[in-house]
């Protein structure tokens, strides 16, 4: 792919203000989604051949999947949700960062942290509860990490210039205010001041589905809505619909918790306040569907959101998010939890919401902002091409390795065959990363000093 | 994305033009102050969705209150309500002194306190045999009542013993029958709530029984 350098654009005020923290973001994550998507790999593996680096107690499967686990939401996902937070909201509330350098030395922190809970990690040191792994003293830690990286986003929106705002921005504010409270409380409860028995799985509970479901899912939302408005060029079909969608999200999806828990010994009033919000999800599901494909669905949009790189990804996306939310909520009626639960579905069904869903998006959202941030084009259409489709085709893998392991786990058919799809899927995605990384990697040396390059 | 350069409206110039996040800003706070969006097809929408909302609202209400436990915090499980009345037989205990103070009250005026009757008229309840061995006889006795000719310890009784049990609930006619199985140096089993609950249900709203048909299906034990 030949490109003409010299037709490279001009990068504007407001990027050039945030060029370095959306970098340093983006630069990490990058990081991260490689060193995931290996240990992603060697799981998978694991699952096949369970002797496979069974030697070394720092590979056994309970340290290197939590590992995954942590690298993939707190270094992948949060790191360039950062990235994609603060720029759509600089970008919607005209915001210049004048103090660029203290979401950079957030970042930093952020990610030493994280750095040194993983080698707690692989040194045994975990906690048992699923994302909160790392030792408590990290925490405290990454809640700082956290104010400083990324409540930028807070700081624009109160200050932007007129009152008129777009649905992204509430779904940023909401986001960026749930992590640092759920983090908080889920701490103190859990690892410094435990409280007893059921209550640890409660909190506990309320903890995850808000870290998936608001934190990353929030954030990814308000992307999928500014992408979609931005480039189709139309506005929100139903738009009036959208602070519905985003105040039913907020609500329901913080009362999901005791949903996850249905069967276990919490009282029996909680689990049905649990079904019960599980099944209103069906609220802002329905919102944003409309809002979404109502707004590509007419006059051809689609096949145009098709041949667009930026929103071909959020459009995978934003399907995904409606297919999880759907499953979640069939699946969290009594009955047909009882099938599902304790089975690998249960990671499919997560898979569709933390991958094809949070991550298409975020690919998206970097094959829109990095162009502009850097001032220069993606060095090679292949891997753009190859990154697609085998991320489309290994999140969809990954998600029929569940209901394959599933079916395994009811003692239908051998398990190691079972985990196959899981093995493939996870190698068609380390090669989509790889396409990605390499493209991005590249384009952020191709220009080194962003912040001389301002255009007035 | 034959081409995922140039499909991409923005990437001859791919800087941020900063005019345009503006205009989408306001375009979309426009509709969301005008509420109404004529050029889209969806003008029935907000009616269905706002039903659609309210039906919600009405289902969560109703599956809560039935599925809450009670909103009891020592309620872990929806079938536990069940599962404790299914185990009834073991949890029942028959309350003599309830059930004593209970046969002052209902039988003793016939059958005098002391069990022994009044010859000619009210036959003993003390040293028969017919509130010995199958309960069931006497429960049914107790419930639905007993007219004709009948022979208690030798003596014969043409009498009519109301349905004094169908004012009482279960587990007082449970009391009731298990003291007077008891009393007087009468020696047989107590009798529990669900027997009872399981005889009423089975014999219905009948009227009195007769000794013969009482009998067949329940035979003195002894004489
Ligand atoms: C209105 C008077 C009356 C009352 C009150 C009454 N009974 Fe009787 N009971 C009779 C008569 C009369 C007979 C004999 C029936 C017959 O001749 O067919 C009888 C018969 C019986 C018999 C069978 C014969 C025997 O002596 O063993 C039993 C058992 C009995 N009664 C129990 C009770 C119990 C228990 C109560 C209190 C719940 C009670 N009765 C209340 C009048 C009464």
């Amino acid at each position: 792919m030949s490109q003409d350098y010299s037709s490279r654009g001009s990068v504007s005020r407001i990027d050039a203000s945030i060029s370095v923290p959306v970098r340093t973001f983006i630069f990490s994550s990058l990081l991260w989604l490689l060193v995931a998507s290996v240990l992603s790999l060697i799981v998978a593996l694991k699952l096949q051949v369970p002797s496979f680096l069974g030697e070394c107690p720092w590979f056994t499967y309970g340290r290197i999947e939590t590992l995954q686990r942590n690298a993939f939401i707190y270094g992948w996902a949060s790191n360039a949700l950062f990235a994609l937070n603060l720029w759509i909201m600089s970008s919607l509330a005209r915001f210049e960062l004048k103090s660029s350098w203290l979401p950079v030395l957030g970042g930093i922190v952020w990610n030493l942290t994280l750095t040194y809970g993983l080698i707690q990690v692989l040194l045994g040191q975990l906690n048992g509860f699923a994302l909160l792994e790392m030792p408590k003293e990290v925490a405290p830690a990454m809640v700082v990490a956290f104010l400083f990286a990324a409540l930028w986003p807070a700081v624009a929106f109160a200050r932007r210039p007129t009152g008129n705002v777009f649905v992204s921005q509430w779904y940023i504010i909401g986001a960026t205010f749930v992590f640092p409270v759920i983090t908080v409380v889920a701490q103190l409860m859990l690892l410094w001041c435990p409280t007893l028995g059921v209550m640890q799985a409660l909190v506990h509970s309320w903890f995850y589905q808000n870290l998936i479901l608001l934190w990353l899912g929030g954030s990814a939302l308000s992307a999928v809505y500014y992408f979609v408005a931005k480039e189709s060029g139309r506005t929100i079909s139903a738009y009036y619909l959208a602070t519905v969608g985003f105040w039913t999200l907020f609500l329901f999806a913080s009362w999901t918790g005791p949903a996850t828990l249905l069967g276990g010994p919490i009282p029996v009033w909680l689990q049905s306040v649990g079904v019960v919000a599980a099944l209103l999800m069906l609220v802002p599901t329905v919102i944003t569907a409309v809002n979404i494909f109502g707004t590509l669905a007419p006059r051809n949009g689609i096949a145009q959101a098709w041949n667009n790189t930026t929103l071909r990804f959020v459009l995978v996306g934003a399907i995904s998010f409606t297919l999880s939310a759907l499953l979640n909520i069939v699946f969290s009626t009594r009955s047909l939890n009882a099938l599902v639960r304790f089975t690998p579905f249960g990671q499919a069904q997560e898979h569709l919401a933390i991958y094809s869903f949070v991550s298409m998006v975020i690919f998206g959202a970097a094959y829109y902002i990095l162009p502009r941030l850097t001032g220069s084009f993606w060095p090679s259409a292949k891997l753009v091409h190859l990154h697609f489709w085998s991320c489309a085709a290994g999140s969809l893998l990954f998600v029929v390795a569940g209901l394959t392991q599933g079916w395994a786990a009811h003692g239908r058919t051998d398990f190691a065959v079972s985990a196959l799809p899981g093995l493939l899927a996870a190698s068609l995605l380390l090669v989509g990363h790889f396409a990605f990384a390499l493209n991005a990697l590249g384009m952020l040396a191709a220009d080194k000093a962003p912040s001389n390059r301002r255009s007035y | 994305m034959n081409d995922s350069h140039s499909s991409n409206n923005h990437s001859q110039r791919p800087s941020h033009e900063d005019s345009s996040d503006s205009r989408l800003v306001e375009a979309h706070s426009q509709l969301a102050k005008n509420k109404e969006e004529p050029s889209e097809g969806f003008s029935s929408l907000p009616i269905v969705i706002v039903f659609l909302f309210c039906g919600f609202g009405f289902w969560a209400g109703v599956y809560l209150t039935r599925n809450a436990g009670g909103f009891s915090a020592n309620t872990f499980d929806l079938d536990a309500p069940r599962l404790v009345a299914d185990s009834g037989p073991k949890v029942f205990e028959a309350d003599l002194a309830k059930g004593e103070k209970l046969f002052i009250q209902q039988c003793a005026a016939c059958h005098q306190a002391n069990g022994l009757g009044v010859p000619g008229a009210f036959p003993p309840l003390a040293g028969s045999p017919w509130p010995l061995g199958n309960d069931e006889r006497i429960i049914k006795i107790v419930l639905a009542g007993l007219a004709g000719e009948i022979e208690v310890k030798g003596a014969k009784y043409v009498g009519n013993m109301p349905n004094i049990g169908a004012g009482l609930n279960d587990a007082q006619v449970a009391n009731i029958v298990s003291y007077v199985r008891s009393a007087w140096g009468n020696n047989a089993e107590a009798v529990t709530d669900v027997k009872v609950k399981d005889i009423r249900k089975a014999i219905g709203g009948r009227g009195q029984y007769s000794p013969k048909e009482i009998l067949d299906a329940h035979p003195l034990e002894t004489k």
